[in-house]
C-alpha cells in the first residue's frame, strides 16, 4: 500500500463527520424524535379526552359491568343477564360459536367448490367458478342483510314445522336442527378415550415396528383407531366406574387454594425473569459462529434490552401494578378445578353424549321454537350464512391455488411409483398443497371471525352489538370498544398462534 | 347451430393486427373447435359419474335460475320502489335543481377514462370474432331458456294486485296438477334412471369407444326434467296465473331481446364460414361501446316507465320511456367518453402518449378533490379574505418556497444548505409548539405549509441536479402550493348546496367518495408503514408492527365506532370532526394496516443485489428508496393492492351501519321506511349487490389480466 492511500485512509479514519452528519447519530435521533412525537400525540389526545369527560362529569370506569342490564337479549347462554358483565359474557360467547361453527362450515363448503372447480366436468366447475365470482365481489354486510331479508319471507312458526319435522325448522323465527350436546357421564367417557388413545399409541408403534422389520402391512392407524373404538364403546356402558378421577382434580384443588398469594407473586416473577433469560440465550447461541460472538447490530441489542426490560415490565404488573392478580389467580383456579372436579365427580350415571330434536312450544297466542334443538334466530342464521358463503368462497380460491401449485410433476411421478389415485391425494398432492393452503387459510379464519361483528346489523346478540345496548344504556362508549378491541384481539391472536402452530409443524416436515 | 368441423388452417395465418406495436405474448395455437355432439361427450358425459354429476348439477342449475327467476319477476316485487328511488339510490339528498353538478362530475370522468383508455391502456389482441359470436349466441339462448323457464305471471287487477281465487277451487286434477303435487319424485326418478343408464353404458363400454349413445340418452332425460320444471309451475295454485301462450306472447319483447342476440351471433358467425375471419379480433373497448350503445338506445326506444319524485309528487307513468333528465345525460356521457378515447387513441397514434401519461394521472388523482369541493359543493368564496389573505399567502409560500427549493437543489450547495434546511425545520416545528402552548396565532394552512416547505427542505438534496431538473422541482413545489392553498381555501368555504342532511351527498355517491378518499388517504400512509415496517430501525419497526397488529386485529366496525362515537372527545374545543369524515379517517387508517401488509411483500420481492448496487452507486438511503426500491416493489404489488381496492371498496357498505345514508343504508333502512313503499326491501338489497358485483367483478377480472400480464409469479 502506498503512502498516499495510507494518509487518505489516516485522515477517513481520524477525520469523522460531524455528529449531525453520523449515520448512527441521525438514525438515532430520527428514532426518537418520532417516538417522542407519536407519545406527544397519543398523550395529547387523552388528556384531551379527559379533560372533554371530567367537564362532562364522566369518569372511565369499568364499574358498570357490575351494574343490571334493563333489557334482554335475543339469545345465547343467558338471554336475561343479570349484569352489564353478564350480557357481554353472553354475547362474546354468541361469536365465539358463530364463529367457530362459521370456521368448520366455511372450510368444508370451501373445499367441496374449490376441488368443485377444478372439475374436469364442465357444469362442475362452471357453477362453482360462478359461485365463487358472485359471493366474493358481493359485500358481505349487503349478503347478511338480503339473507335477513329473505328469511322473513318464509313462513310462520306452526306446531308441525317444515320442511321436515323435527329435524329441520325452517320459519321466519329462523332456523332449528338437532343438538348434540355433552350429557351426564362425558367426563368419565373421557377418561375412556383418554386410556383408549395411551394404549392405542402403544399398539400403533408396535404395529409400525412390525411393518419396519418383516414388510407385511400391518395397518398401524387402523389399529389405533379400532383400540379407540372399542374403549369408546366399552366406556359408553362401563364409564360410571370412573367416578373416583373427581376426588383427584379435589386434591389438587385443595392444595391450590392453600397457597399464599405471596408465593404466587414470586413464582410469576421468576417465571418472567427464565423465559427473558431463556430467551436471551438462546439468542446469543444463534449468534455465535465458532470464531467466536458475531457482531451485535443495534436492532440485536435493542432486542435484547427489550426482553430484559419486558420481563421486568411483567414483575412490576404483578408485584405494583396489579397486586390483586395472584390471589385473583388463586381464587379462580381454584373455583376452575372445583368445577372440574364436580364434572368429573361420582354419581354421574347418564349417556356421555346425547341428541335433542328441534321442538315447538306454544306457551302464548303464537307457537315459538323450543328449547330443544339448535336454533339460530333471523339474525343469527342472516350472519351465520353470510359469513359462511362469503367465506367460503374465498377459501375456494384459496384451495384451488393451492393444489395448482402442486407441481405436476410430482402427479407424473406418483404415478409412475403406481401410486392409487386415493394414496396419491393423500400422501402426495395434499400434505404439499396443504403447505400453501395453510397460511392464507388462517387469514381467512381470522377475517370471519371479525366479520361476525357485523352481526350488529341485524341485531343478532353478538359482542358487538350487546356492546351497542351496554354503552346505550350506560353511556360508557369508550369503555366499551376498549373491550370490543382487546375482545378480537385475543381472538385474533388465539387463531394465529394455532394456525402458526400448524404452519411450523408442516415446515418441519419439509426439512 | 351450425357446428363446424374443426379448423387447422386459421391458426397464426390470419392477420392478426397488433395495435400500435404492442404484442400480446405468444399464445398457444388455437386448438381446433370441436363439434357440439364431441364437446358434449368429452366434457360432460365422459364417465358414469361425470354423467350423474352432469345431470344433478345440471338440475340443480336449472332450480337455482328458475328461482332467481321467479324471485325477479314474481307479482310480489315492487320494483317500481327501485326504479322510484333511483335518484335516492345514487345520489340521496343532493338537491335536483343542482342536480348539473353531478352530471358534470360524471362527465369529468367519462373523459378521463375515455382519453387514458385511449391513450395508456394497453390494447390487447380483444375479443376473437368467433367468442363474440358465441357469446351473443350463448346469451340469447340464455334468456330464451329464462322465458320459458319462468312460471306464468300472475293476473292482476286495475291497482297491481294478483287476482286470488278460492282454496277449494285451487285443486287442480290436471296433468300439470299432477305434476307439480310429484315433482320433487319425479325428478328423483330422473336421476335414478340416469343412474341405471349410466350403469348400462358403463357395462357396455359405451364410454370407452366415445358413441354418441350415453350423451344423447342422458341428454334426453335432462330435457324431460326441464320439461317437469317448466309444466309443473302451470298447475292450477290459489293465485290466478296466464295460460302459456298468454304468458308466451307476454314476454314478446324479451323474445325480441333473445332472437336479436342470437341471431346477431349466428349472422356473425355464419359470415364468418372463412377461418380467416373468424380469428380476426376486435377491440374489447369497441364491444363495451357497442353495449353500452344498446342501453342507451334502449333508454329511448324501450317503454322501461317513467319513475320518480318530484317536489313530493310520485310520478307513475309505467308506458313511457325513460325521463329525458335520464336519458340525455346518459347518452352525452356515452358520446363523450366514446370520443375522448378516439381522441385518445388519435393522440396516441402521433406518439403523444410517453409525454401525456404523467400529466393524466396526475389529474385522475386531483379530480376527486376538485369535482368534490369545487363542482359538489360549490363553495362560496369570500372574495374580499380571498384577495386580502389567501392569494398573498398562496403567492409567498410560492415564491420562497421556490426559491428555497432552487437553492438547496444546486448540487454544490454543500454545508449551507443544511443549515438552512435545519433552520427551516426548526421554525416549522416551532411553529406548532407555539399552537400548543398559543404563543402567537397563525393560519394552520400557514403551519402547513411551513411543514411541508420543512421536509421538502430536508429532501431537496435528494433530487439535486441541472438547471432544467431544478427548474422542474421549483415548478412541482408551485403547483403544489397553488393546488393545496386552492383547496384549503375552497374546504373553508361554506358550500351553497344546500341539503337536508348533514352530508353533502348520500347513496353511491357516498359511497364512491369515500372509497376513493380511503384510498388517496391509506395509500402513503402504507407505503411508510410498510417501509418502517421493514426497516432495520428498532423503533420504527416496533412502532409500525404494533399498528400494523392492531389494525388488522380488530373488526373495521369498531374502528368506524370509534371515529364516529367518540372521537371528537379527543380532539380539542373548538375542533369536531363530522360522521363522513371521521369514518374515512377509520377507513383509511384500517385499510393503511392491509396495504402496508401488501405494500411488505413486494418490498421483500426486492433482491439484496438492487440495495447493494444502489449502495455502490452512492445513493442516500431516500434517493435508493424513491428511485430503485419503491417503484419495483410496487410494481409486484399491484395485484394484491388492486384486491384491497375492491375490499376497500365493498367494505364501506359498512358506512350503513354508523348511521350515514350510503346506498345500502337506503336500500335497507330508507326505502323500505317511505309510505308509498312500506317494508319494501328485498328489491333495493338485490339492486344493490348487482350494481356492487358489477364493480367489484370487472376490477378483480382486470387485476387477473394484469397480474397474468405482469408475470407475477413467473419471474
Amino acid at each position: 500500500m502506498s503512502n498516499t492511500d495510507q494518509a487518505t485512509l489516516a485522515a477517513t479514519q481520524s477525520h469523522r463527520p460531524p455528529f449531525y452528519r453520523d449515520v448512527t447519530v441521525v438514525k438515532w435521533l430520527a428514532q426518537v424524535f418520532t417516538l417522542l412525537l407519536v407519545v406527544f400525540a397519543l398523550f395529547f389526545l387523552t388528556t384531551q379526552a379527559l379533560e372533554n369527560l371530567d367537564r362532562q362529569g364522566i369518569e372511565i370506569k369499568y364499574d358498570f359491568l357490575g351494574i343490571g342490564l334493563g333489557s334482554d337479549l335475543r339469545e345465547g347462554i343467558d338471554t336475561d343477564p343479570d349484569t352489564a358483565g353478564r350480557a357481554l359474557w353472553a354475547g362474546a360467547v354468541n361469536t365465539i360459536r358463530i364463529a367457530a361453527g362459521g370456521i368448520v362450515a366455511a372450510t368444508i363448503l370451501g373445499v367441496l367448490i374449490g376441488v368443485g372447480r377444478l372439475s374436469s366436468n364442465w357444469i362442475v366447475s362452471r357453477m362453482c367458478s360462478v359461485f365463487v365470482e358472485t359471493m366474493r365481489n358481493i359485500p358481505l354486510l349487503v349478503q347478511i342483510v338480503f339473507i335477513w331479508a329473505l328469511v322473513a319471507t318464509l313462513p310462520d312458526v306452526e306446531l308441525d314445522q317444515g320442511p321436515i319435522n323435527g329435524i329441520l325448522h325452517l320459519s321466519n323465527k329462523g332456523v332449528s336442527v338437532p343438538r348434540v350436546h355433552i350429557d351426564d357421564g362425558f367426563y368419565q367417557w373421557l377418561v375412556f378415550i383418554g386410556i383408549g388413545w395411551l394404549v392405542g399409541s402403544l399398539v400403533k408403534r408396535r404395529q409400525e415396528r412390525r411393518h419396519d422389520a418383516t414388510g407385511h402391512d400391518t395397518y398401524p392407524v387402523l389399529s389405533f383407531l379400532a383400540v379407540l373404538a372399542v374403549f369408546g364403546a366399552v366406556g359408553w356402558v362401563a364409564h360410571p366406574i370412573f367416578g373416583w378421577v373427581g376426588a383427584i382434580f379435589d386434591f389438587i384443588g385443595d392444595g391450590f387454594s392453600s397457597l399464599t398469594p405471596v408465593v404466587v407473586q414470586v413464582v410469576l416473577s421468576l417465571a418472567a425473569l427464565a423465559a427473558a433469560a431463556w430467551w436471551i440465550r438462546r439468542f446469543l447461541a444463534r449468534h455465535r459462529t465458532p470464531a467466536g460472538l458475531m457482531k451485535l447490530t443495534d436492532d440485536d441489542k435493542f432486542r435484547i434490552i427489550f426482553a430484559g426490560v419486558g420481563a421486568l415490565a411483567v414483575i412490576g404488573f404483578v408485584l405494583v401494578v396489579w397486586p390483586g392478580l395472584s390471589s385473583w389467580i388463586i381464587n379462580s383456579g381454584t373455583d376452575l378445578l372445583g368445577v372440574i372436579a364436580d364434572k368429573f365427580g361420582d354419581g354421574r350415571t347418564g349417556r356421555p353424549i346425547d341428541i335433542k330434536r328441534p321442538d315447538v312450544e306454544q306457551l302464548g297466542n303464537f307457537p315459538n321454537p323450543g328449547p330443544g334443538g339448535l336454533n339460530l334466530t333471523q339474525g343469527g342464521a342472516a350472519v351465520f350464512f353470510g359469513v359462511v358463503l362469503y367465506t367460503a368462497s374465498f377459501i375456494a380460491e384459496i384451495v384451488r391455488g393451492g393444489i395448482l401449485a402442486v407441481p405436476k410433476g410430482q402427479t407424473e411421478a406418483a404415478q409412475a411409483v403406481g401410486l392409487r389415485r386415493v394414496t396419491m391425494l393423500r400422501r402426495v398432492i395434499l400434505p404439499q398443497a396443504f403447505r400453501v393452503i395453510l397460511p392464507p387459510l388462517g387469514n381467512q379464519y381470522l377475517n370471519l371471525t371479525k366479520n361476525t361483528s357485523l352481526a350488529i346489523a341485524v341485531g343478532y346478540s353478538d359482542f358487538v352489538q350487546v356492546g351497542q345496548i351496554v354503552y346505550n344504556q350506560t353511556g360508557k362508549t369508550l369503555e366499551v370498544i376498549s373491550l370490543w378491541m382487546l375482545f378480537y384481539l385475543a381472538c385474533s391472536l388465539t387463531i394465529s398462534v394455532v394456525v402458526n402452530f400448524f404452519n411450523i409443524r408442516m415446515k418441519i416436515v419439509e426439512r | 347451430m351450425t357446428a363446424p368441423t374443426g379448423d387447422p388452417a386459421a391458426t397464426g395465418a390470419g392477420p392478426v393486427e397488433p395495435l400500435d406495436g404492442e404484442r400480446e405474448p405468444a399464445q398457444k395455437p388455437e386448438e381446433p373447435s370441436l363439434s357440439a355432439g364431441e364437446w358434449l361427450g368429452r366434457n360432460l358425459f365422459s364417465s358414469p359419474v361425470n354423467s350423474l354429476l352432469t345431470v344433478v348439477f345440471s338440475l340443480l342449475v336449472l332450480l337455482a335460475v328458475r328461482g332467481l327467476l321467479n324471485f325477479t319477476f314474481s307479482e310480489e316485487r315492487t320494483w317500481r320502489a327501485v326504479k322510484t328511488n333511483m335518484r335516492f339510490l345514487f345520489t340521496h339528498a343532493y338537491p335536483q335543481d343542482q342536480y348539473a353538478r353531478i352530471w358534470v362530475c360524471v362527465g369529468a370522468i367519462a373523459v378521463l377514462s375515455g382519453l387514458s383508455a385511449g391513450l395508456l391502456a394497453r390494447v390487447g389482441r380483444g375479443i376473437s370474432m368467433k367468442k363474440l359470436s358465441m357469446n351473443l349466441m350463448a346469451t340469447g339462448g340464455v334468456i330464451a331458456l329464462g322465458i320459458v323457464l319462468r312460471e306464468p305471471s300472475a293476473i292482476v287487477d286495475d291497482e297491481g294486485v294478483a287476482l286470488h281465487r278460492d282454496a277449494s277451487e285451487a285443486v287442480g286434477d290436471s296433468f300439470a296438477g299432477w305434476l307439480d303435487a310429484n315433482a320433487f319424485t319425479v325428478l328423483a326418478v330422473l336421476v335414478l334412471a340416469n343412474a341405471a343408464l349410466a350403469l348400462w353404458f358403463h357395462l357396455q363400454g359405451t364410454y370407452l369407444r366415445g358413441g354418441p349413445e350415453p350423451r344423447v340418452a342422458h341428454g334426453v332425460l335432462v330435457l324431460a326434467g326441464v320439461g317437469v320444471l317448466i309444466v309443473q309451475q302451470y298447475a292450477t295454485g290459489e293465485v290466478v296465473r296466464e295460460s302459456f301462450a298468454d304468458a308466451m306472447s307476454d314476454r314478446a319483447w324479451w323474445w325480441l331481446a333473445a332472437a336479436v342476440l342470437a341471431g346477431a351471433g349466428a349472422a356473425l358467425w355464419s359470415g364468418l364460414g372463412d377461418a380467416r375471419r373468424r380469428n380476426t379480433f376486435v377491440p374489447a373497448m369497441y364491444v363495451f361501446f357497442a353495449g353500452a350503445g344498446v342501453m342507451v338506445l334502449s333508454a329511448w326506444v324501450y317503454p322501461w316507465g317513467h319513475y320518480g319524485f318530484l317536489e313530493g309528487e310520485f310520478i307513475n307513468e309505467p308506458g313511457r320511456t325513460v325521463a329525458m333528465t335520464t336519458k340525455l345525460p346518459w347518452t352525452v356521457m356515452l358520446a363523450l367518453l366514446v370520443a375522448t378515447y378516439e381522441l385518445g387513441r388519435v393522440l396516441r397514434a402521433a406518439g403523444a402518449g410517453p409525454r401525456l401519461r404523467i400529466p393524466l394521472n396526475l389529474l385522475w388523482v386531483l379530480t376527486p378533490f376538485v369535482l368534490y369541493w369545487a363542482v359538489l359543493r360549490d363553495p362560496d368564496l369570500d372574495w374580499d379574505h380571498v384577495l386580502s389573505t389567501d392569494l398573498p399567502m398562496a403567492l409567498f409560500f410560492a415564491a420562497f418556497g421556490g426559491l428555497v427549493v432552487w437553492f438547496l437543489a444546486h448540487p454544490r450547495v454543500g454545508e449551507a444548505g443544511r443549515v438552512m434546511a435545519v433552520v427551516l425545520v426548526a421554525v416549522a416545528a416551532l411553529n406548532w409548539v407555539a399552537a400548543y402552548f398559543g404563543w402567537y396565532p397563525m393560519l394552520q394552512k400557514a403551519r402547513i405549509s411551513f411543514l411541508l416547505l420543512a421536509v421538502v427542505a430536508m429532501l431537496a438534496h435528494n433530487f439535486a441536479g441541472d438547471r432544467s431538473q431544478r427548474m422542474k422541482l421549483v415548478a412541482v413545489w408551485v403547483a403544489t402550493m397553488a393546488v393545496f392553498h386552492w383547496l384549503v381555501t375552497l374546504v373553508n368555504s361554506p358550500s351553497t348546496v344546500d341539503t337536508p342532511t348533514d352530508a353533502l351527498i348520500g347513496g353511491f355517491g357516498i359511497t364512491l367518495i369515500v372509497a376513493v378518499f380511503t384510498l388517496l388517504l391509506a395509500f402513503p400512509m402504507g407505503v411508510l408503514l410498510a417501509l418502517a415496517r421493514t426497516s432495520k430501525l428498532p423503533i420504527f419497526r416496533v412502532l409500525s408492527t404494533v399498528y400494523i397488529e392492531v389494525f388488522r386485529g380488530v373488526p373495521l366496525i369498531t374502528v368506524l365506532f370509534f371515529f364516529t362515537l367518540i372521537f371528537n372527545l379527543f380532539l380539542p374545543d373548538n375542533m369536531t370532526l363530522v360522521d363522513i369524515a371521521g369514518a374515512t379517517i377509520g377507513f383509511a387508517l384500517f385499510s393503511a394496516a392491509y396495504l402496508a401488509e401488501n405494500v411488505r411483500g413486494g418490498l421483500q420481492a426486492v433482491r439484496r443485489g438492487q440495495y447493494e448496487a444502489s449502495d455502490a452507486v452512492g445513493f442516500t438511503t431516500v434517493q435508493r428508496t424513491l428511485f430503485i426500491v419503491l417503484p419495483q416493489a410496487l410494481r409486484v404489488s399491484i395485484p394484491p393492492l388492486v384486491g384491497q381496492v375492491i375490499a376497500t371498496f365493498k367494505e364501506t357498505s359498512l358506512l350503513a351501519i354508523v348511521g350515514i345514508f350510503d346506498f345500502l343504508r337506503i336500500a335497507d333502512k330508507v326505502i323500505s321506511a317511505q309510505s308509498e313503499f312500506l317494508g319494501v326491501k328485498r328489491e333495493g338489497l338485490l339492486f344493490v349487490s348487482f350494481v356492487y358485483w358489477i364493480f367489484a367483478y370487472n376490477m378483480s377480472k382486470h387485476s387477473q389480466r394484469l397480474e397474468k400480464r405482469l408475470g407475477v409469479g413467473e419471474r
